[in-house]
């Protein structure tokens, strides 16, 4: 159908912007058929805001479904790697509330004198959630740089360099505001006179648990007070310590999705989705019991900056734990819906 | 198998494409033409790629940018499934409307 339209160049580049709104999967492959449809509309009719809109919203909707967090049409093991990937960012995030909550319930307990089951029970469960998470998270890290490197040593590194760099960029600046943790493990090693019992588990939790709270508590206090002794350039870095994890767990998750894994990870990627919702999922299920349980002994220990915060955190980690829990879902589905490929199906009518 | 969320716009296009093959724009100027609806570029393609996943449509090779589709086997079925349940549902309710307005 000649539809007898002509295009110029201004429209070209209009339509070329509008499609930007849509993630790089979406453009290779509708993006040429819909810049020559834009660019006809624009000849029809070359100012109508709701269709700038219509295409926007319809663009971050395709974003959404890119990054595994509703219906997509990109392929099975794209649709694994986008759940694996957007799982991998929610849960970084969540591991340095996961990782202060914990602190906080594990500082309380040993402060205790006498410990009710309930709470004991519930600490416990909080200190396997906390670990196992930070394993996953650890593990996944691990993974992705050793095929990364992999596929570097085989020539193919071109697809992986900008994430590359953007995870050694905010990585270094994670590992610049934790340089004095190795000081603080010998302190902690040398506390209680004669230093904490590493070969003794309840000690070294705890010893832990401190290490975390004064790394966590930093963070977790989003653009506080600072001290007045604090040099300017460590509150800067503080403050950006939030920014880098995020950069650092998108710039991961984005090569979750670019680096080439062995086949069987796809049904390994399905796992770790669904651990990492359930993990976080019943540490904001336990820190629930236990502070009816008593946990917090009737302080106003409701981290980080009074009920408020701590009550929007929790809120935070149970989205997470669903957004998590959906992704993980909706991949399973699109995994297990038969490609319909059939020579019967494909008769034209 | 439905038609899922964005039923109108589905209906719209396969509508369309019973009667031939059409690329995006074709597809948009029919319907106009027939409904008297415009789809806008972003509805028209979120809906196209998800009738393609679903098998009711399959894309045909590109005419330099333009890619027709085509409406297959299943996307009739689907189709002519909706149109009879639509139908149902007109009969119903013109059936009850009819019977109010002679209460009325």
């Amino acid at each position: 159908m000649d539809t007898g339209v002509n295009i110029d160049f201004d429209d070209t580049r209009r339509a070329t912007r509008l499609l930007r709104w849509y993630p790089v999967a979406w453009r290779e492959r509708y993006g040429e058929e819909f810049l020559d449809h834009l660019e006809q509309e624009f000849a029809e009719r070359p100012h109508d805001r709701r269709r700038s809109v219509n295409v926007a919203y319809k663009g971050l909707v395709a974003r959404v479904a890119d990054v595994g967090l509703s219906s997509s049409t990109v392929g099975t093991e794209d649709r694994t790697r986008a759940a694996l990937g957007t799982s991998f960012v929610l849960s970084v995030l969540a591991s340095i509330i996961t990782l202060n909550f914990w602190s906080r319930a594990m500082g309380l307990w040993s402060a205790r004198k006498f410990h009710p089951i309930p709470v004991s029970a519930t600490a416990g469960i909080l200190t396997v959630a906390t670990a196992f998470l930070m394993v996953v998270l650890i593990a996944m890290v691990v993974t992705v740089i050793l095929y990364a490197l992999r596929q570097a040593v085989h020539g193919r590194a071109r697809p992986l360099l900008w994430p590359s760099i953007f995870a050694v960029v905010s990585g270094a600046l994670l590992l610049y505001s934790v340089r004095w943790l190795p000081r603080m493990l010998e302190r902690y090693s040398h506390m209680f006179q004669g230093g904490v019992r590493w070969t003794h588990l309840g000690s070294t939790i705890y010893a832990f648990s401190q290490i975390t709270w004064v790394l966590t508590q930093q963070w977790v206090q989003l653009w506080g007070q600072a001290s007045t002794s604090t040099p300017t350039a460590m509150i800067v870095v503080n403050d950006l310590v939030p920014v880098a994890l995020l950069v650092f767990g998108v710039s991961i998750a984005s090569l979750v999705r670019r680096v080439e894994l062995p086949r069987i990870s796809a049904r390994l990627g399905m796992a770790t989705v669904a651990l990492l919702g359930a993990l976080i999922g019943v540490f904001v299920l336990t820190y629930l019991v236990w502070l009816t349980a008593g946990g917090p002994m009737g302080t106003h220990y409701f981290v980080p900056e009074g009920s408020l915060a701590g009550v929007i955190y929790l809120i935070f980690l149970a989205l997470i734990a669903i957004l998590i829990g959906r992704s993980g879902l909706l991949a399973r589905r699109f995994e297990r819906t038969p490609q319909v490929t059939s020579k019967e199906n494909t008769r034209p009518v | 198998m439905g038609l899922g969320r964005n039923a109108g716009a589905a209906v719209l296009i396969l509508s369309s494409l019973a009667g031939g093959d059409k690329h995006g724009y074709a597809l948009v100027k029919d319907v106009e033409e027939f409904a008297g609806v415009h789809l806008p570029p972003g509805t028209l393609y979120q809906v196209l790629a998800r009738l393609e996943s679903r098998g009711l449509i399959i894309a045909l090779k590109a005419d330099n940018r333009r890619r027709p589709y085509r409406m297959t086997a299943q996307g009739a079925t689907v189709l002519a499934e909706y149109f009879t349940a639509q139908r149902r549902i007109l009969k119903t309710g013109q059936a009850r409307l009819k019977r109010s307005w002679t209460l009325a």
